[in-house]
């Protein structure tokens, strides 16, 4: 374990030229299953951001996810504007979006903060499927990305997903990062300094929300079509909690497994989606009860090591 | 009746019992003395079953009991009246009272302890119909204590009793401490004040740290080596 | 000014059943502190098993409460003591997720087993209106929700008040260490208000698929309004549930009124994030 632990910074480096090069030596079905993982996996680092981290559980980054993908579709559909300046707008829009609501959302507790952020979803829902703009419940088709090639796409959700990590990895070790976990820690205690934790919080959740909808940006390049029943659902909120909590809660590298064993199992189960979410379901709940810490938790826990999350007690 | 012996207990990683030993008779009163974060609390919440123990044994009546529940605590006759008293502010007092006769075993005799416990204290009945946060901190104390008789226990707890109260009214709940062990309950009382609870125990304990390091009959323990004792001298 | 009446009669009457279906998530998160995101779909599958009941033995809706409500407080009693008895007190987000598991679950399942089509506890009460006044049109279902919720709450608040586990239930409420201490098994008195709540969300869904017709997806929905009930009428009192049930029904038929039926919901949501936000203990709630 110790040999695993101090040769990371090795072994890291490595893995990523691998995933770099790999439309140069792998099939194209392995960089569509890296595709998948990395644009879950930025989406799922900025969830275990809010909620291991910012204790802020958010059951509503669905609405980014939508906003991203809709921002693309617009902009660059009917107005024509460059596929990628219109998902780096789509990561603004979240942002304001995210700024907006956290007006009457941060004065939410816990628990009521989680059923804030989910009715925001379901508002935002409602509100995109009647309005005429968006073709309502019809839905839009991004047609721009159809001149894109895979590997594109490719680059671009790996450069999300590995910059997702970075960027949590460094937040986490920042002067920002150690006032999360002490509040994380004792939350009581760090009262007391109270604007500097709305403030991190805050910080949190706009980051997270600028990250989801630009990785909803290049997930709707893939994609193609985007309609609001699908975009805002809180079957994003599954997925994202599956990843999370089977990787591990609190941890860098719980969401890097967490999405891995998440593509896997909606490849082999796309043609059966029920059950497949029924399957997803119910290891979430064995997970609790069993393992509550996810994979990489109980690892971490056990063996006492870990390769890019910083000590968590 | 009561027997703990090595026991060990942590919060965590935090340690706060170390090897403790006590021993409680029949029909006796035990006062266990100790500053503000001796772990006198910690070892009354464990031998009601609210904390376990990382090591040791706590024997009641021959029995071991260190691994039950607090629920289970009542059925055997253990009652514990709580630091800060911890009543139900959703209750009256009446409703308060009855639900301390909970338990099968207690429940038959519930009447017969309401009774008990209206002649022991008057001012309850009086107040019986009130909601149980308005009443004064004596008369709140004296529900806590009425509370725990009200499941027919033979032996009580009790956590720091006289805390926040005037001394008039912690003469009178001593009082009725006395008289509950003249009705044949045994007695253990955790307290800071060393003069009253010497006073009226039989036996005492002196807690440091978390550990015993003066125990004796309070006839026996002269005001020098308990005030040493206390405060690690 | 006489056209508003409709809406605003219909609000109240619904707002009966809407306290039903909050009356039970009010229950567990006061009681286990629990947030059980499931609730909304264990209604829904309270509605499928009364369609069973109805098909296997031919006998209209509101037999198949004799039915429904033993087979949920079954369910429920088993839910809280083999699962959720065991999540409890590892930190906020275990229950949560479980809960949420519970529902994903729940709907597929549904899904697998009854397909999406919608389905609908049909009964001649279904379509029946009774003139009043001369102008106002009645549906009678929306007079036995209301009248049933009634009795509901009611009922509830007797049993709370009056009986010892109600008693219990209460201390256990207020203070779960304190209640052991009197020998009160509260992991026990959970399963048994679980069990409760899900009695009444058998009875909230035999309504709701007699009054609406339900898909196996419908569940979060009905989870959204019964949280706009707690929230709006605050946790721990029953008339504030009742009250929370009638605003929330009036929120969303008013502003389904005045903004088109497609946006009824959105009034509701738009109520609730304002409660949230001025005043989330509700109108009747305590601060905690």
């Amino acid at each position: 374990m110790k040999i695993l632990q101090q040769s990371r910074w090795i072994l890291l480096p490595v893995v990523v030229a691998a995933l770099i090069t790999l439309p140069l030596w792998g099939p194209s079905y392995w960089v569509l299953f890296i595709l998948l993982c990395s644009l879950y996996l930025a989406m799922a680092q900025m969830w275990n951001l809010l909620v291991g981290y910012s204790g802020l559980i958010s059951l509503g980054q669905q609405c980014f996810i939508g906003l991203g993908g809709y921002t693309l579709a617009v902009l660059s559909v009917y107005y024509g504007i460059p596929i990628w300046l219109s998902i780096l707008i789509g990561g603004v829009i979240s942002v304001l979006f995210a700024l907006i609501i956290s007006v009457p959302i941060f004065r939410m507790r816990g628990v009521y903060f989680a059923i804030g952020t989910w009715i925001v979803a379901e508002a935002l829902t409602i509100c995109f499927a009647s309005w005429d703009y968006v073709r309502h419940g019809m839905g839009l088709f991004v047609k721009p990305a159809y001149e894109l090639s895979l590997n594109q796409i490719y680059y671009a959700a790996l450069a999300m997903g590995i910059g997702s990590v970075i960027l949590v990895y460094i937040l986490l070790r920042s002067k920002l990062g150690l006032g999360l976990m002490a509040m994380r820690d004792d939350e009581g205690a760090s009262e007391t300094l109270g604007v500097e934790i709305f403030r991190s919080k805050l910080f949190c959740f706009l980051i997270g929300a600028f990250v989801t909808g630009l990785a909803a940006g290049v997930f709707y390049l893939y994609q193609i079509f985007i309609q609001p029943y699908t975009a805002f659902s809180i079957t994003w909120m599954v997925r994202l909690l599956f990843i999370v909590v089977i990787g591990g809660i609190g941890t860098i590298e719980g969401p890097i497994i967490g999405s891995i064993i998440f593509v896997l199992l909606q490849q082999v189960f796309a043609e059966y989606i029920h059950v497949g979410l029924l399957l997803l379901g119910s290891v979430a709940i064995i997970v609790m009860l069993v393992a509550p810490k996810g994979i990489m938790g109980t690892i971490q826990e056990k063996l006492g090591f870990e390769i890019l999350s910083p000590r968590r007690k | 009746m009561l027997k703990v012996r090595n026991l060990d207990v942590h919060y965590g990683d935090f340690q706060a019992l170390w090897d403790i030993s006590i021993e409680v008779g029949k029909g006796k009163v035990v006062s266990i003395i100790g500053a503000n974060g001796s772990g006198k609390s910690t070892l009354l919440n464990t031998i009601a079953g609210l904390l376990k123990p990382s090591h040791g044994v706590i024997e009641f009546r021959g029995e071991s009991i260190h691994k039950l529940g607090p629920h289970e605590m009542v059925a055997r006759g253990i009652s514990l009246v709580p630091e800060g008293r911890r009543l139900f502010p959703s209750l009256t007092v009446f409703e308060n009272l009855i639900i301390g006769s909970y338990a099968p075993r207690s429940r038959k005799k519930r009447d017969l302890a309401l009774g008990k416990v209206y002649e022991l204290f008057p001012i309850l009945k009086e107040r019986a119909s009130q909601m149980s946060d308005t009443l004064s901190g004596g008369e709140q104390q004296m529900l806590a204590i009425a509370r725990a008789l009200m499941s027919d226990p033979s032996l009580i707890l009790f956590d720091e009793i006289s805390l926040g109260l005037a001394p008039l009214i912690i003469k009178n709940i001593y009082q009725t401490v006395r008289e509950i062990n003249q009705q044949g309950i045994t007695v253990v009382l955790v307290e800071q004040d060393v003069k009253r609870s010497l006073k009226a125990a039989n036996m005492a304990y002196i807690i440091l740290e978390g550990k015993v390091v003066l125990q004796g009959e309070p006839s026996t323990l002269s005001e020098k080596t308990v005030r040493e004792a206390y405060f690690g001298l | 000014m006489q056209d508003l009446l409709q809406p605003i009669m219909n609000g109240i009457l619904l707002g009966g059943l809407y306290a039903i279906i909050g009356i039970g998530l009010s229950m567990i998160f006061g009681i286990v502190k629990l947030v059980n995101l499931a609730h909304g779909d264990l209604m829904i599958l309270a509605s499928y098993l009364s369609l069973v009941f109805m098909m296997l033995l031919g006998v209209p809706p509101l037999v198949t409460f004799v039915f429904a409500v033993p087979a949920m407080f079954f369910i429920g009693f088993v839910l809280q003591a083999y699962l959720i008895n065991r999540v409890l007190g590892k930190g906020m987000e275990p229950p949560l997720i479980l809960a949420f598991g519970l529902s994903i679950i729940t709907q597929n399942c549904l899904l697998l087993v009854f397909t999406p089509d919608a389905r609908s506890l049909i009964s001649s009460l279904s379509v029946t209106t009774i003139q009043v006044a001369g102008f106002l049109n009645i549906p009678v279902i929306y007079l036995i929700d209301f009248l049933i919720g009634l009795v509901v709450i009611s009922v509830l608040h007797q049993f709370l008040q009056k009986t010892y586990m109600g008693r219990a239930i209460r201390a256990a409420s207020d203070d779960e260490g304190a209640a052991q201490l009197m020998g009160i098994n509260t992991k026990n008195i959970y399963a048994y208000a679980m069990g409760i709540a899900m009695i009444t969300a058998a009875i909230a869904g035999v309504l709701v698929g007699m009054t609406f017709t339900f898909y196996p997806h419908t569940g979060p929905q009905y989870l959204t309004i019964a949280f706009g009930v707690v929230i709006i009428g605050g946790l721990g009192s029953m008339i504030g549930t009742f009250l929370g049930g009638i605003i929330l029904g009036l929120a969303q038929l008013l502003g389904g009124y005045f903004l088109g039926p497609g946006l009824q919901l959105l009034s509701g949501y738009v109520i609730l994030l304002i409660v949230l936000t001025v005043r989330p203990q509700g109108i009747f709630g305590r601060v905690t």
